[in-house]
């Protein structure tokens, strides 16, 4: 589960203008500055200890080769160059990309496709529906991974049995057991997950759209599409950055999922670097290598969170 | 070309979407109420309410164990990191004092950071200090993951509440902890409520972490639970729906009462601030 | 003795001065009045005696105590703010009650403390209720109440009345004064509003750009305003400024502007000050539009105070009679407050072009009509067009 939220890449704008106005004025008479300090003390002990301190730690053992039980040596930047040249763990960030699709560009695409048609008449009754939409975001990931191994269920998952049921047993297969099938399968599960979060996240925005916009655009001679493509999608420039931040990263961060579903399997055929880190620190105990990938993987992270957060500044 | 034609749209994407959505959620529902031995596959509804299942994956399951666990590790987590959180927030939000932009910027770091680049190092140490498997090694590092959330989030509270409040109340004689105390946080209460039901929800779903640190089975929190029940069940699928159901429960009821704040909490984006 | 004391007092934000050496002396009990636009530092000067700001240059008393350091919560002040700062979460009797727990006032105390301010603001029946179900107006008087409660040394009130309605306003405007009177606890008023300011405040300081104008009586600021800006800030509507010489006329002086010629004489407020340095040279000439009066209404008034003029606009309203007519060249000076009426042209900013006479309601003037404008002669109000200083 993504611990953080929409309004993470939105601060990463908005605190500059905010912490700028708040040091400019000097302290009030008889406001002691360090006092504050110790407001902070508390939750900068257990954050620097239990975050910063482990993050830091796991980016020095990525210089290391070691194994968890004898010392370490130092070996400098050959983790991450393997990371780079080793077919395996490239592999593993391949498979990151594609699901990259499944879990941001497919919801994203299916929450405009709501915005598009929500923005030409409002609709009542919405609060239900966001909270149904909503649901799959907030289900443990090892519930929905134990769902939907029953689905993909090779005897009698519900999948199978509705092709079969339709006469299309030929297309019934073990999902999470084939190898050309098992990644996009696993894909599915990612968009099932995350296009009601876009969805809520859209209805929102849109919602926020002065319907004088529109208004100006039909009076101007445009239709549906063009109404879309000038009105809604600009406007929904925030939304859209936000969406993607969530949605990629938790496509990074689906390591619930991997192993309670297919273990990366079958063979490597949806190895994802999440997977990889715990798999190759606790099963195969390289754990320099281990962390290196953990550290890419963090790195990928801020690059997004930061980059898709620049692009929307800067459009905005 | 507005009217009854596109609001029909409307409501037909929505509610398949809805559908979707709900579907499988359904459909293991059900599966958690067959009877033994119902040779149906797939979804299907079920002959009678079998609630004997759930008794027994709670007691062959031992989730009682596991649920009690969970409670103990979330409350555990809420409890310390909202105290913590108001604290810190409404320093950055409402003090001035030398590296508060700086310092607020590595709490920012804190949101991005995912568990996965810091489950090693931190299984590694606390293995040193004889911590892992223990209550500590999953409480201690999902508050310190999540006052980095919860200072941020009272931090644009405060930031966003009127200055004359904060005023009136140190014209009157209060002092800062009295201010954030009596005055503030009574005003504060939804925000806070937010952030308590989505860390609830975080740590209440962390599968990773527990996954890593613990390895008796008193302490195994209810997604590790299911996660080891699934490897003993996984034919018999009405005692791992049972499982699941146990399991996804009380997320999903504390989110039926308190949807608004779930949702909002997740998506407030650029509102706030 | 809460007298109020502002020593070169000054506030300094990054590279801005919102206050610059501000000379202040409040008398005890006194209810003094800060006034001008925004950005004067009126508020800042406010915010600086409440202690909610340090100041960084100068002091400030209160009483034989200089507070510069203390924080607001030992300087005994009680403040009432704009949007009332109400406590959300407490009822109107907790929010009256606040102050006075957080000073460990015994609790016996407290009850009778409270009740009695919520009798004197008529607030008795709302003391359940919370600040959400309260109507502005009522809100507003809680927060009079709140600090009222408390018995401060002084009481600060920054921009009360701006939240309110008109009519509210007028009846607030009265209780606060009241009140004031009643309890005679010395009061710092901060408003924009200039009308305000000289119906509540027994001395008035005009500030502007951070800094003091004038600290007078309301009637000093009307009669004898020390400069351009004081003088076109005060009144409404604004007096009317233009450009003209002053020259020699017999053995006294008149003012030629525009196509007008009129006496200057020597009113008994404002005896020789000097204005005959001015003779041959170019001045600015102010004169209210409530100096004015409609000539066939004023028989007797001799020439040399009158002036000939078409009537571009008439403006009754019942009680009065309007008249906008063309007076002299258009005036754009930095001195100049800006028209709260907008009466500016475009691009000059304080430019003022049409002259406005408040005539008696009997005046026949019509839209069009050539008529004659009595000036009273006294009521001529001189200042230096480089300085804005009033030189007579």
């Amino acid at each position: 589960m993504v611990r953080s939220t929409a309004s993470a890449p939105a601060t990463v704008r908005t605190t500059w203008s905010a912490a700028r106005a708040r040091t400019r004025a000097d302290a009030a008479p008889g406001e002691r500055r360090s006092a504050a300090y110790l407001y902070i003390l508390p939750a900068l002990a257990f954050y620097g200890l239990f975050v910063l301190a482990p993050f830091g730690h796991s980016i020095a053992l990525s210089f290391f080769d070691y194994d968890g039980i004898s010392p370490g040596s130092w070996i400098g930047l050959a983790n991450y160059k393997e990371l780079l040249a080793d077919s395996q763990t490239r592999g593993a960030f391949v498979h990151a990309l594609v699901l990259v699709v499944f879990y941001a560009a497919l919801p994203v695409a299916i929450g405009l496709l709501l915005a598009a048609s929500l923005s030409r008449t409002r609709v009542r009754g919405l609060a239900w529906f966001r909270t149904v939409l909503f649901l799959p975001q907030i289900i443990p990931l090892v519930v929905v991974a134990v769902i939907w191994r029953y689905i993909y269920a090779p005897g009698e998952g519900p999948l199978n049995e509705a092709l079969r049921a339709t006469g299309l047993s030929g297309l019934a297969r073990p999902w999470l057991g084939d190898f050309s099938w098992a990644l996009p399968a696993v894909g599915i599960v990612g968009t099932w997950v995350q296009y009601g979060l876009c969805m809520v996240l859209f209805i929102a925005g849109v919602q926020k759209i002065p319907t004088s916009l529109y208004d100006a655009a039909r009076v101007d001679g445009a239709g549906a599409l063009n109404e879309f493509l000038a009105v809604t999608l600009p406007n929904l420039r925030n939304e859209i950055a936000v969406a993607l931040t969530l949605t990629i990263i938790a496509s990074l961060r689906n390591f619930d999922l991997i192993y309670l579903t297919t273990q990366g399997g079958p063979g490597n055929a949806t190895s994802v670097p999440a997977f990889e880190v715990y798999n190759q620190a606790f099963e195969v105990g390289r754990v320099g290598f281990a962390s290196a990938i953990g550290v890419t993987l963090a790195l990928i992270i801020f690059a997004i969170t930061i980059g898709v957060n620049r692009i929307a500044e800067a459009r905005s | 070309m507005t009217g009854r034609g596109d609001r029909a749209v409307n409501y037909v994407i929505l509610a398949s979407f809805s559908l979707i959505a709900l579907y499988p959620v359904a459909g293991i529902v059900l599966a958690a109420f067959q009877p033994p031995g119902s040779a149906a596959g797939g979804f299907s509804l079920p002959s009678e309410l079998h609630l004997a299942n759930f008794a027994e994956a709670w007691t062959q399951g031992h989730f009682a164990s596991y649920l009690r666990s969970s409670l103990i590790v979330a409350v555990s987590v809420v409890f310390v990191s909202t105290l913590v959180s108001i604290m810190s927030g409404y320093a950055f939000g409402t003090m001035t004092f030398a590296g508060n932009k700086v310092l607020f910027y590595l709490f920012l770091l804190g949101l991005m950071v995912p568990l996965e680049g810091l489950v090693i190092p931190l299984y590694f140490d606390l293995r040193a200090l004889s911590l892992t498997d223990t209550y500590w090694a999953l409480i201690l590092p999902q508050i310190g993951l999540s006052v980095a959330f919860g200072t941020f989030w009272m931090r644009a509270f405060f930031l966003a509440t009127p200055r004359s409040l904060i005023e009136a109340a140190a014209i009157d004689g209060a002092r800062r902890w009295s201010i954030l105390w009596r005055v503030l946080v009574p005003f504060a209460r939804p925000a806070v409520l937010t952030m308590m039901v989505l860390i609830f929800m975080w740590t209440w779903n962390e599968f990773l972490l527990a996954l890593v640190m613990v390895s008796s089975e008193s302490l195994r929190t209810a997604p590790l639970g299911l996660a080891f029940f699934q490897g003993q069940h996984v034919s018999d699928v009405r005692l791992l729906a049972a499982g699941a159901v146990i399991v996804a429960l009380p997320v999903v009821v504390v989110y039926i009462f308190l949807q608004r704040h779930f949702i909002r909490g997740m998506i407030s984006g650029s509102v706030v601030g | 003795m809460a007298t109020v004391r502002f020593e070169g007092a000054g506030k300094r934000f990054g590279g801005v001065d919102a206050l610059v050496d501000l000379h202040l002396d409040i008398e005890d009990g006194e209810l003094a009045v800060l006034v001008g636009p925004s950005g004067s530092g009126k508020t800042t000067a406010l915010r600086l005696l409440a202690g909610l700001e340090s100041i960084t240059s100068g002091h400030v008393w209160i009483g034989d105590k200089q507070v510069d350091a203390l924080p607001p919560r030992d300087r005994d002040i009680a403040m009432v703010f704009q949007d009332y700062a109400l406590y959300p979460q407490m009822t109107v009797y907790k929010n009256l009650a606040f102050g006075l727990r957080m000073r460990k006032v015994a609790p016996g105390d407290i009850d009778g403390q409270v009740l009695t301010a919520a009798k004197t603001l008529g607030l008795e029946d709302l003391l359940e209720r919370r600040p959400r179900e309260l109507s502005g107006g009522q809100r507003q008087r809680v927060a009079l109440g709140r600090a009222l409660v408390r018995q401060p040394q002084v009481f600060l009130m920054d921009e009360p009345l701006s939240n309110l309605d008109a009519k509210l306003r007028t009846q607030t405007r009265v209780e606060i004064a009241r009140i004031q009177r009643e309890f005679g606890i010395t009061t710092v008023y901060v408003t924009h509003d200039q009308i305000e300011a000289m119906t509540l405040g027994r001395r008035v300081a005009v500030m502007r750009d951070g800094r003091l104008q004038q600290f007078d009586s309301p009637k000093g600021l009307y009669d004898r305003p020390a400069n351009l800006f004081v003088a076109s800030f005060i009144g409404s509507p604004a007096m009317n400024i233009t450009e003209g010489s002053l020259e020699h006329a017999g053995d006294g002086l008149a003012i030629a502007f525009g196509d007008h010629r009129l006496a200057v004489g020597r009113p008994e407020s404002r005896p020789d000050d000097g204005i005959g340095a001015y003779a041959g040279r170019k001045v600015l000439l102010g004169i209210r539009p409530e100096a004015m009066a409609d000539a066939s209404l004023a028989l007797g008034t001799p020439e040399d105070r009158r002036m000939t003029v078409r009537v571009e606009l008439r403006e009754d309203v019942g009680s009065d009679v309007y008249a906008y007519f063309e007076g002299g060249p258009p005036v754009s000076n930095p001195g100049l407050a800006e028209s709260p009426t907008g009466d500016d042209d475009e691009a000059g900013g304080n430019r003022r072009r049409t002259f406005v006479a408040r005539l008696s309601p009997q005046s026949k003037a019509r839209e069009g009509d050539a008529i004659q404008i009595a000036i009273n002669d006294r009521a001529l109000f001189f200042f230096d067009p480089d300085t804005g200083v009033r030189i007579g």
